[in-house]
């Protein structure tokens, strides 16, 4: 069979689990939300509602149903891609995502990117000198950004650079003065495409912090890998070949040993960016970033089980998504993946 | 290119840009102003609003029949005078401004007000707040609002203060009557709301208001979730005000010190929050109402209040909180060790025997956890041959979920009264319409999770509820007096809404319901 085919095979094999595997989630959030104590009364109402009225707010949700009947609806509706209204203020739950999707991406493209960036210098950094201070610096760096707890981290970073020096803003998306820009949701690229400079600088200066504390928080895993898989490459047989070749160093490291120490980091990559797509919760938490990960720990902490629901099956869908893709991607470039 | 020229160019290329970056702050419109608070607001229609950032919001662009001064007061707002009470009692004739108008340009009338107040009683999650009183409304006249009660209730001007019972433009909410309308708002008060999101609304004035105009020219209204970033904004000028609903102690106390030094203004309104404890008083270990009294005897409410919130928690030994009638004298015992040592030993401790007394706390409330570990420090300091405290944290929806099945001999609560009136603090904790003895068996004592009456405690609520002024105040504090012996409730604490200012604006004033009057803040 030719690798085409294999790969055709593949790919039809990891499609087909997909909506298993989103059964399987969606199942398991209805019934851990309902397993988890309180529930959308208690949140709504506190206190001292008195027994009627929690009845009847009960009832108005639904809520008073047979759980069986409550999941059989939840599947029949998600199965025609409804996902339900928020039971807080009536909002299709596809709005809700809509409204912080966007937000969670913007910001998790901007730190992957900063992470590679960053990442990938530190990590190339060091080659040239192993066990060098470059290396060691290069290495304490990458296991120093990996330990930092991410909530502390955005606190300094926020107490520093937005109350201390006051150069960025503590928090939020936009400023609170200005419009912010309508379209695609994603702020950077409204405001360019609509040529609006003020728009375009608010929206930057809200996300530098936040992107700058997630990228750096990330580039240590990216520094660790490409060094680690970068020693392995220069090590190896076909690199030595090159060398006795009489090629130079850099086209040795640039053109031969560079692509395939890349190849691990692409994966890394992939999990990286699926994670990102569920938002980081501590620093969109921190810094008030309305996300997806933000929204989601309000509506747990109000029960507002449709949200709840939603989200985790679109997040989900979407980490499925590019985790198939990832796979892919990889099974093109490197040649020895066998499937 | 070697590495330094490489450094070199990078940190050419970043001072710059982060010069930029810093340099474009946008500046605020002339006159307008960014509130910040914690909570977000997930819908902006009165039938929603739950929460204090709700109701916040409601008072700027809605208007109440009646508006409660800072001192307890309460006046004719879109109402022209207090209600005329026919002689049953059950009925109330409210007679209405004629020169209001909605945002939407539709004129405020007594139809209007009828819509506006069935649309809340079908559709709020607050419902109940009326429907537990009113029976029916109807317009008696073009400007004539007529309400049908249920009883003779004298705390109606207080319970129609309410910002949430705020009147809707029908022709606006015509297509809402049967459901919320969560991002848009068209009703009479002082400032129109021009957008909405959970993390950000803007308000400017109304400028065909029938009452004063705004002294600002507009408000940013801002969410931010964490008590360090709300501190962080107002410190680093981001922020004008700063609403202190949901900042950590510490935060507020280094925000009061700045306001000493001159470097904020500091506003402080009527408490309207009180923390309490509730004792299950129908079974042990705590149906002993000696062990109750005991335990009201070793509270120490000044040292738990220094050490959880450096003051700003005011104790209280009173359930219903100062200035409102009824709160003076106080009911409740001060600390008083000796006399708890004794109890202690009637009950049959101390002599070797300690009593477990167990105590259950909102996990997620920083506050309450604070409360447990300083009062089971202080009795381990005062009281450890007698007593010693033993706490569990449980998430407080699990808490409201069990409360009413028992299930916390002892526990920490708070209450914000929807009203400024002693019959909301006093009727949700001691109301009880089937009583055995001093076990309550069905109504607000039952679910309020003490289970506890008296004899003759009923109808001394109801007969509280029809008297007014004067007459009321006897047995107001009579009530408060039997709670206090029977210690099935235990007022701890309460807590006073507070904002800070920019030292260019002008104090922060609260009306009577602990709310931030938004249109008195402007620069000075």
């Amino acid at each position: 069979m030719s690798r085409r085919r294999h790969l055709l095979r593949y790919l039809t094999s990891r499609l087909a689990l997909v909506p298993v595997m989103l059964w399987l989630i969606a199942s398991l959030v209805f019934l851990l939300l309902r397993v988890a104590p309180g529930d959308p009364i208690d949140a709504l109402l506190g206190l001292r509602a008195p027994p009627e009225a929690r009845a009847l707010l009960r009832q108005q949700l639904g809520l008073d149903q047979p759980l069986l009947v409550q999941y059989g609806r939840y599947l029949a509706d998600l199965l025609h891609g409804q996902l339900g209204n928020s039971l807080t203020n009536n909002e299709p739950v596809t709005a809700v995502i809509g409204h912080s999707l966007p937000a969670s991406l913007e910001l998790g493209v901007v730190a992957l990117l900063i992470a590679a960036v960053l990442g990938l210098a530190v990590g190339f950094s060091g080659i040239a000198r192993p066990e060098g201070k470059t290396d060691l610096a290069g290495r304490l760096y990458g296991i120093g950004t990996y330990a930092l707890p991410p909530f502390w981290a955005a606190m300094v970073v926020q107490l520093v650079f937005a109350v201390w020096l006051g150069w960025l803003p503590v928090g939020g998306r936009f400023p609170a003065t200005v419009v912010p820009p309508a379209g695609s949701g994603f702020y950077l690229l409204d405001s360019l495409l609509a040529g609006n400079a003020q728009q375009f600088w608010g929206a930057l200066r809200h996300l530098v912090l936040p992107a700058s504390t997630l990228g750096l928080l990330l580039s240590g895993v990216f520094a660790n890998a490409l060094r680690l898989n970068l020693r392995r490459a220069l090590d190896s047989d076909y690199v030595e070949a090159a060398r006795s070749r009489g090629l130079s160093e850099r086209r040795v490291v640039l053109r031969h040993a560079l692509p395939n120490a890349l190849l691990p980091v692409l994966t890394i990559t992939g999990i990286t960016v699926a994670s990102l797509i569920g938002g980081a919760l501590l620093i969109e938490v921190t810094y008030s970033w309305p996300g997806v990960a933000f929204r989601l720990q309000e509506a747990i902490g109000q029960r507002d089980y449709p949200v709840v629901q939603g989200i985790v099956v679109v997040v989900a869908a979407l980490v499925v998504a590019v985790s198939v893709l990832v796979d892919l991607l990889v099974a093109l470039l490197d040649p020895r993946v066998s499937f | 290119m070697t590495r330094r020229p490489l450094f070199r160019l990078a940190l050419a290329a970043l001072l710059p840009a982060v010069a930029l970056l810093s340099g474009c702050q946008p500046p605020h419109p002339s006159g307008q102003l960014v509130v910040a608070s914690k909570s977000s607001l997930a819908s902006v229609d009165p039938v929603d609003v739950t929460t204090h950032a709700g109701l916040q919001l409601l008072s700027a662009i809605g208007d109440p029949l009646y508006s409660a001064s800072a001192d307890g007061q309460l006046k004719p707002h879109l109402a022209t005078a207090l209600p005329q009470i026919s002689p049953d009692g059950l009925r109330a004739r409210i007679p209405l401004r004629r020169d209001v108008l909605f945002h939407d340009g539709s004129r405020f009338d007594a139809a209007a007000m009828v819509f506006s107040l069935e649309r809340f009683r079908s559709l709020a999650k607050l419902g109940y707040l009326l429907d537990d009183r009113i029976s029916g409304v109807r317009a008696s006249g073009p400007y004539e609002l007529e309400l049908q009660l249920k009883r003779p209730y004298s705390a109606l001007p207080a319970l129609l203060s309410s910002i949430s019972l705020t009147p809707l433009s029908p022709k606006a909410y015509r297509q809402h009557q049967s459901k919320p309308l969560a991002d848009r708002f068209v009703g009479t008060g002082p400032y129109r709301l021009v957008s909405s999101s959970p993390q950000k609304q803007t308000l400017l004035p109304f400028t065909r208001y029938w009452g004063p105009a705004p002294r600002n020219s507009g408000l940013h209204l801002v969410t931010l979730s964490n008590s360090t970033a709300l501190f962080g904004a107002l410190v680093s000028g981001e922020v004008d005000v700063l609403t202190s609903s949901g900042m950590d102690s510490d935060q507020q106390r280094a925000l009061a010190q700045r306001a000493q030094q001159g470097r904020l203004v500091e506003g402080i309104g009527p408490a309207g929050e009180i923390g309490y404890l509730t004792l299950l008083s129908d079974r042990p270990p705590l149906n002993q109402p000696l062990l109750r009294q005991a335990v009201a005897l070793s509270l120490n409410r000044e040292l738990i209040s220094q050490r959880v919130s450096y003051g700003i928690r005011a104790p209280l030994r009173s359930l219903v909180p100062p200035p409102l009638a009824g709160s003076e004298p106080p009911a409740w015992p001060a600390y008083n060790p000796t006399r708890a040592r004794q109890l202690y030993k009637q009950a049959g401790y101390c002599q070797g025997k300690v009593f477990t007394l167990p105590l259950t706390f909102r996990s997620n409330v920083p506050a309450d956890k604070l409360f447990a570990l300083t009062w089971k420090a202080q009795l381990q300091r005062d009281l450890s041959d007698c007593v010693q405290l033993e706490i569990t944290g449980v998430e407080s929806t699990t808490a409201y979920r069990q409360l009413a099945d028992g299930a916390f001999p002892m526990i920490l609560f708070d209450w914000s009264a929807d009203y400024p009136d002693p019959d909301i603090y006093l009727a949700p904790m001691l109301a009880c319409s089937k009583a055995k003895g001093e076990q309550c068996l069905e109504g607000n004592a039952a679910a309020a999770g003490s289970f506890w009456s008296a004899p003759g405690l009923q109808a001394e609520l109801e007969a509280s509820e029809r008297l007014s002024g004067p007459e009321r105040l006897p047995l107001l504090r009579q009530l408060q007096q039997r709670t206090a012996t029977a210690a099935a409730y235990i007022p701890v604490w309460q807590v006073a809404p507070r904002a800070w200012a920019q030292p260019q604006l002008r104090q922060p004033v609260f009306d009577g319901s602990g709310r931030l009057v938004l249109q008195a803040l402007s620069i000075r």
